[in-house]
């Protein structure tokens, strides 16, 4: 086990599981509950679940809340990669100080605002988390074109989405290049490790440069590409954007999910104001 | 109906000294299939943009004349109305594809041009490419044959009635590229669409088009149908284009005077087996020598097993218990289909994937227990895509870099050395990416033997490059044989692997379906059928002839067909 801890960074943390990782973000669950609730509803609900927890510190609140939102993050079966993010994330803003303050003598007094505000951030997250990585990227750019987003952006998600995988591959080859060509420093001891990783570190930099070249050489074929297949012309045209809408349907499912999420704060504040 | 004018077209891009098209006069007819062929930058591609407004609404220059489709002339249209009368297909077809799901892809055109019934006009064009059934497939679940087809219906979708294709089976293996061609005919011949390629494989012109047309130094030289311009080898060749197999050897006999003055070149195996009816095959009189015994093994595959991680499901498996030992000394090729596991194998053997299973052997320790670097010494891989090797800002770094960060001593002279030996010096201050086909071919090359590996890996050396540059690279690998003790190459060319290799291993379905030596694999056509290789045509025709023939080489074909004694 210790000897695979100490394996390398690039080994453990491959491009390879990390492009798949994004694929499987991405496009991997397009079959769950979530992905198939209309983006529109979904991105509403969002705006609902990931502004009012700021604003709001009652505790069945905010704990309702936050079960609701790990129940749909189960529901979207998002990628490991991504929760583990999120973990890390939540930790570093604000778990820790609960562990700190608890060694230092912290009490309900101290824990309860910590729980608090570490409720506020896990919740507004998992809810990020379940509308961005839930929804394919065409629906999710469609659901925002409907609320008036410009074009231009809601094209450059699903596209960004596109040639991501391509680019880590690319990436991936670059740094195999570096890795069977260079020489990196002798790993066997603590100062050795240290040198090795800011040589890995130093070798990911260094990518970069062939990287973006190869893809300035790539891209002039697809802009050409996106010429011609109208790209441009679309941009300014309405009625494609009403086309483009006109696959947006909301479903008995959309209502059903509305009605379990807005019952349960019912609850929440009922039960806040009992208690 | 002609469906193409063009006249007197000068066409030079911005800042250039002087034009790249000189001059073009031209008539196309309404469902002709052409050829365009011509030696690298005479212009060919230019000329095709030209064709579907590219040139001059996207990228200015000098344009002067008159380019006329269905008689629309391309100056007052936009790119859009033309985009529906011609439709384009890139050489670099994978960066055409701009959506993620396959029909998403095939309708976004129409989409993007308003038209209602865009999603039909998608499937149709789907059903026309033969892609029916993949509509909600992910585009990075299609192979390389496939995303080509999808490339192709994303234009056809606009229903365009000429379509231009920039040599559309560079990257395919032979059983992709059929496929395609076959797709094309049917286009041409069913659905009567005007189609232009750019093509070198001159066996598929013979086979698929009706006329061909020559470029030179950005003007035409000649429009002609197909037999009657494939039979003009010394002009052809002159332009570095190499007219099919059968009609060079017809070619070579006639100006030996052993095939009659009356009788015209054929161009197709079947006209072959007329021409060269009166010749019989001659076998060697002595039995060849015997290969000399394969020195112990070097590296050796046991039960490796592997797999790729997928978006959905299941990891899909390449490999499943491969077995697989190679020798000192050995000059292996790497055949299979695309997708067949030649990557995967090659970067197992560099380490730079992990078997799932099974152990891989080199110089009998495991390389599991070896790093990346400790294994490049002794093994080097040569990718397909050269752009990928280059790290450095010039060729010269680039050759250096693996020597100099290693500290191999007189690392300078051994770069210059180098550069001398694959005939780079010249270009040593250049960037990689911006060479020819064949110069970053020769610098990528020049990079994997840098640090005198004892094993050599090469993805595809030849492939995506226009035919004499094929030959040259061929060459060089020639050249290479007393250079590297062992050298192993996937490729799809089975020209290179016929003049080329010593032992040939099938790779079919994640296992060896067949290793040993060319005759064994070539002379077995229930294995070329089951795995779709598609041999050089002077081997096929040889094999029409008489089944005892294995000439791999025109120089074999004249060597053991000879005429009847009167």
């Amino acid at each position: 086990m210790k000897k695979k801890l100490s394996e390398n960074i690039l080994d453990k943390f491959s491009i390879d599981f990390l492009r798949n990782q994004v694929l499987k973000n991405a496009y991997g669950n397009d079959d769950t509950v979530i992905a198939r609730l209309d983006p529109r509803i979904l991105l509403a609900w969002y705006l609902f679940f990931g502004l009012t927890p700021w604003f709001v510190s009652d505790l069945w609140f905010l704990s309702a809340c936050f079960l609701l939102v790990l129940v749909t993050t189960v529901l979207a079966r998002v990628a490991g990669l991504v929760l583990l993010l999120f973990a890390v994330g939540v930790f570093t803003q604000t778990g820790y100080l609960l562990i700190v303050s608890l060694f230092f003598g912290g009490d309900a007094s101290t824990i309860i605002p910590l729980l608090i505000l570490t409720l506020k951030v896990a919740t507004c997250s998992l809810a990020s988390v379940t509308v961005f990585s839930g929804l394919d990227p065409d629906r999710l750019s469609n659901g925002l074109m409907w609320y008036g987003c410009p074009e231009r952006l809601s094209f450059s998600i699903s596209y960004a989405y596109r040639i991501l995988p391509m680019l880590m591959e690319e990436f991936q080859n670059i740094l195999l290049s570096f890795r069977m060509r260079g020489n990196a420093p002798a790993h066997d001891t603590f100062f050795g490790k240290i040198r090795y990783l800011f040589y890995q570190v130093k070798i990911v930099m260094h990518a970069f440069y062939p990287l973006m070249l190869n893809t300035a050489k790539r891209s002039r074929t697809t802009v050409e590409a996106l010429e011609i297949k109208g790209y441009r012309y679309a941009a300014v045209n309405k009625t494609v954007k009403k086309m483009k809408l006109a696959s947006l349907r909301v479903t008995y499912n959309d209502w059903l999910f509305l009605s379990v999420s807005f019952l349960l704060v019912a609850v929440a504040i009922l039960l806040s104001t009992l208690f | 109906m002609n469906i193409i004018e063009v006249e007197n077209l000068t066409y030079s891009y911005p800042a250039a000294k002087s034009p790249i098209l000189r001059n073009i006069s031209l008539t196309v007819e309404k469902g002709d299939f052409l050829a365009v062929v011509g030696n690298n930058g005479c212009g060919k591609s230019t000329f095709c943009k030209t064709l579907n407004g590219l040139i001059p609404h996207f990228t200015d220059g000098d344009f002067e004349g008159s380019v006329k489709v269905d008689g629309l002339p391309t100056l007052e249209a936009d790119v859009g109305t033309l985009a529906c009368k011609v439709g384009y297909v890139y050489q670099d077809f994978e960066n055409q594809i701009v959506r993620p799901t396959v029909l998403d892809d095939a309708s976004y055109a129409c989409l993007n041009y308003a038209m209602p019934d865009y999603i039909k006009k998608g499937r149709q064009a789907l059903s026309m490419c033969g892609l029916e059934g993949r509509e909600s497939d992910y585009i990075w679940q299609l192979s390389g044959g496939q995303t080509h087809l999808l490339a192709l219906a994303g234009v056809l979708s606009l229903q365009p009635d000429v379509l231009i294709l920039d040599e559309p089976i560079a990257q395919l293996d032979p059983g992709h590229a059929g496929k395609i061609y076959e797709v094309l005919k049917e286009l041409n011949e069913v659905h009567g669409k005007t189609i232009l390629v750019i093509e070198h494989h001159t066996e598929y012109i013979a086979d698929y088009c009706k006329h061909v047309m020559l470029m030179r130094d950005g003007g035409v030289a000649w429009k002609l149908p197909t037999a009657e311009a494939l039979r003009r080898v010394e002009e052809l060749k002159e332009c570095n284009i190499f007219p099919p197999q059968v009609t060079i050897a017809a070619h070579k006999l006639k100006q030996e005077g052993k095939l009659s003055k009356e009788q015209s070149l054929p161009t197709t195996i079947p006209e072959g087996k007329t021409a060269f009816r009166t010749f019989s095959f001659y076998p060697d009189a002595t039995p060849k020598k015997k290969q000399a015994a394969a020195g112990e093994a070097i590296v050796e595959f046991r039960g490796v097993s592997a797999s790729y991680r997928s978006v959905k499901g299941d990891d899909r498996a390449v490999f499943d218990g491969l077995n697989l030992e190679i020798h000192r000394g050995e000059k292996i090729a790497l055949i299979g289909s695309n997708g067949a596991g030649k990557s995967t194998l090659m970067k197992m053997m560099v380490g730079l994937r992990r078997p799932s299973a099974g152990d891989i052997l080199l110089g009998g320790e495991s390389i599991q227990k070896m790093g990346t670097e400790q294994l490049s010494r002794s093994v080097s891989l040569v990718y397909q895509n050269p752009e990928e090797m280059f790290i450095k800002d010039s060729i010269r770094a680039d050759i250096a870099y693996a020597m100099q960060v290693r500290g191999v001593k007189n690392w300078s002279e051994r770069t210059d050395g180098l550069l001398a030996r694959f005939r780079l010096t010249q270009l040593q201050e250049r960037d990689g990416r911006l060479l020819s086909g064949g110069q970053m071919r020769r610098a990528s090359l020049a990079i994997g033997i840098a640090l005198n590996p004892q094993i050599l890996l090469l993805d595809e050396p030849t492939a995506n490059l226009d035919i004499a540059t094929r030959k040259e690279i061929m060459q060089t690998l020639s050249d290479l044989r007393d250079i590297t003790e062992t050298v192993l190459i996937a490729t799809h060319d089975m020209q290179l692997v016929c003049e080329w290799a010593q032992r040939i291993v099938v790779l079919c379905g994640g296992k060896v379906v067949a290793d040993g030596p060319r005759d064994a694999i070539f002379g077995d056509s229930a294995l070329l059928t089951a795995v779709g290789i598609r041999p050089p045509e002077i081997f096929t025709m040889g094999q029409a002839l008489d089944s005892r023939a294995l000439c791999y080489t025109i120089e074999d074909f004249l060597h053991h067909f000879k005429e009847l004694p009167q």
